[in-house]
């Protein structure tokens, strides 16, 4: 009876597993193999309807190749946006984060209020006017519209400030009469102690600018600057019935994401089991 | 520019300062240095376009034409009248109204089927956890390739099972199904996660306990998992319902709103309005409907889901 029951588990977890990864092998295998090829072997169930009979790299020369989507330029620009805001919300929301949790300040409590209400406010509702304000900055089509924005990451600010509340405040006072400036106490003291809880932030930040699509398909018009997720959109729509070739270009713009995600998973996961603990 | 000049005063105040001013006071200026530049960005990008937003409402305001008239509540009365946003209300509600319990009780399943903590169970955790890192984009345009209806993969897999072959995607009745399937593909593992920390939570002597007294796993589950993962189920349920209602990119890349706005829902209505047709005004009445009816959402469930379990 035991053994049975596992048996049914292991089935059923292997189910899942495979219907999770299918739409993803499919993509890959699918993006080495003849354009041909994907649609006569597209209707009956055998093993060639994922894995390739000939394989090539021709849709991979085909996408690289491509002078008017220049898709490594535009994984370019997303990967210099996606590092730039990175790097400045960690920096930004983790002083603001340093001061919550440890500083006496004016206005502390009105301040974190507003930062709360902030988090109610969906993106959607302020799409309009934030676009009309990149008009009036003239920002439209220059890439300080995709990072000014999107410097303020109330749930990072939350999560770090859980971290640095467990540092003892001794720490800093010993540091203090050492003559240490606050941003020195911030910079050398509490930033290496809460080095898990920045990478989970950088991670969640760096995917959540890696996908953005609406917003940039709102503020750049000059397609040479465009993010990779809106010009794959478009260069899909665009290809049409070019199953291999649009493979092939999302396979380029997953793969590497995949991989680094499965070097990092462990302080992913972590930080989305913290926001659940709320 | 403006944010290098908010860092520079900070850092000469607490060098300079740091012996001719008390302990208090150089802290009070630190506090303000450090929150200064997230406190300016949320004025600017969060605060000011929220009230811009809630002005805009009360006008006709159309880009093209860089007219800008105040018309009251028209806006919003119109709305209410206009057949194409009732419309992407529906779809937006019921896309939640699906995926809410359906994806909820996926994630719970796969995070009961996976708390043992064990080197195969965390192999399994992350590859159900990869739909979550795929992004949005190519999610939607691979599934439109496999939801294809002569050589898509889904039709094949069901033909060879002599199931019925589905037509997801150029059925106007059906389609919203098939956005409802990429949805819960992709997010499912990630509310698993968040089940599997709810679990983890559960203090285990409970279990114990109640195993001396002769509890099967199944009463177990009733009366002691349920009641103790409210707060999570409840977490779950709100940012589930918040994110279903403002579905936007990956229903906008999937079906672009069709066959015949059947799965146009509210946000790329929005989207639409505002930038396709330039309605400044339309648009951000509209938005701010959807930003009332989320907050009520959201009041609503935190009352009922309000726990009065304690651990």
């Amino acid at each position: 009876m035991k053994a049975l029951t596992q048996l049914a588990r292991y089935t059923l977890m292997i189910f899942v597993a495979l219907i999770a990864l299918i739409p993803i092998l499919w993509m890959v295998f699918g993006s080495f193999r003849s354009h041909q090829e994907i649609f006569e072997y597209a209707t009956s169930l055998n093993i060639h309807l994922i894995i390739p009979v000939e394989w090539t790299l021709q849709n991979y020369v085909d996408v690289i190749m491509d002078e008017r989507n220049p898709i490594f330029q535009f994984i370019g620009n997303t990967l210099f946006i996606a590092v730039t805001v990175t790097v400045l919300v960690l920096f930004f929301n983790s002083m603001a984060a340093f001061a919550f949790a440890k500083l006496n300040f004016p206005f502390k409590n009105v301040l974190f209020i507003c930062l709360m209400s902030a988090m109610i406010i969906p993106g959607e509702v302020t799409l309009v006017p934030n676009y009309l304000l990149m008009n009036d900055l003239g920002w439209v089509d220059d890439y300080k519209a995709l990072i000014f924005p999107s410097l303020v990451n109330v749930f990072g600010i939350f999560l770090l400030r859980q971290f640095f509340e467990e540092i003892p405040k001794d720490m800093m006072e010993a540091a203090r009469i050492d003559g240490a400036s606050w941003f020195r106490i911030y910079w050398s003291i509490v930033l290496p102690l809460a080095v898990p809880a920045l990478i989970t932030l950088g991670i969640i930040t760096f995917l959540a600018n890696w996908d953005s699509y609406f917003w940039p398909l709102i503020v750049l018009n000059d397609d040479s600057k465009q993010m990779i997720q809106v010009a794959l959109a478009n260069f899909s729509s665009l290809a049409g019935t070019e199953w291999a070739k649009i493979l092939a270009a999302n396979t380029i713009s997953t793969l590497p994401i995949l991989i680094g995600f499965l070097f990092v998973q462990k302080y992913y996961i972590q930080g989305i089991s913290t926001s659940g603990m709320k | 520019m403006e944010l290098k000049k908010s860092i520079t005063p900070k850092k000469n105040l607490s060098i300079s300062n740091k012996f001719s001013m008390s302990y208090g006071k150089s802290e009070k200026l630190a506090g303000i240095a450090f929150v200064l530049p997230i406190a300016v960005l949320l004025i600017i990008f969060m605060f000011y376009p929220m009230i811009q937003a809630f002005i805009i409402s009360f006008q006709d305001f159309n880009l093209i034409s860089q007219k800008k008239t105040f018309i009251g509540f028209d806006n919003y009365i119109n709305l209410f009248k206009d057949k194409e946003f009732i419309a992407s209300l529906k779809h937006s509600f019921y896309f939640a109204m699906v995926v809410v319990p359906v994806q909820g009780i996926i994630s719970l399943g796969l995070a009961l089927l996976l708390q043992k903590k064990s080197r195969i169970n965390s192999f399994f955790r992350t590859i159900y956890f990869i739909p979550v890192v795929i992004s949005t984009a190519v999610a939607a345009t691979v599934f439109e390739l496999i939801y294809s209806k002569d050589f898509g993969l889904l039709n094949a897999i069901l033909e060879a099972l002599h199931l019925p072959t589905v037509n997801f995607l150029s059925n106007p009745d059906t389609a919203m199904n098939g956005v409802i399937i990429l949805g819960i593909w992709k997010a499912a593992g990630f509310f698993m996660i968040i089940f599997l920390a709810g679990l983890n939570n559960i203090p285990a002597d409970l279990y114990e306990a109640a195993h001396v007294d002769g509890a099967g796993k199944i009463r177990q589950f009733f009366s002691i998992t349920l009641p103790l993962l409210k707060r999570t189920i409840a977490f779950v349920a709100i940012i589930t319902t918040i994110d279903a209602i403002k579905l936007s990119a990956l229903v906008y890349v999937l079906t672009g709103g069709g066959p015949s706005g059947s799965t146009e829902t509210t946000v790329v209505y929005i989207f639409r309005t505002a930038f396709e047709q330039m309605s400044m005004g339309y648009a951000s009445a509209a938005a701010f409907i959807l930003f009332a009816i989320v907050l009520i959402i959201s009041l609503i469930q935190m009352k009922l889901f309000k726990s009065d379990v304690e651990y």
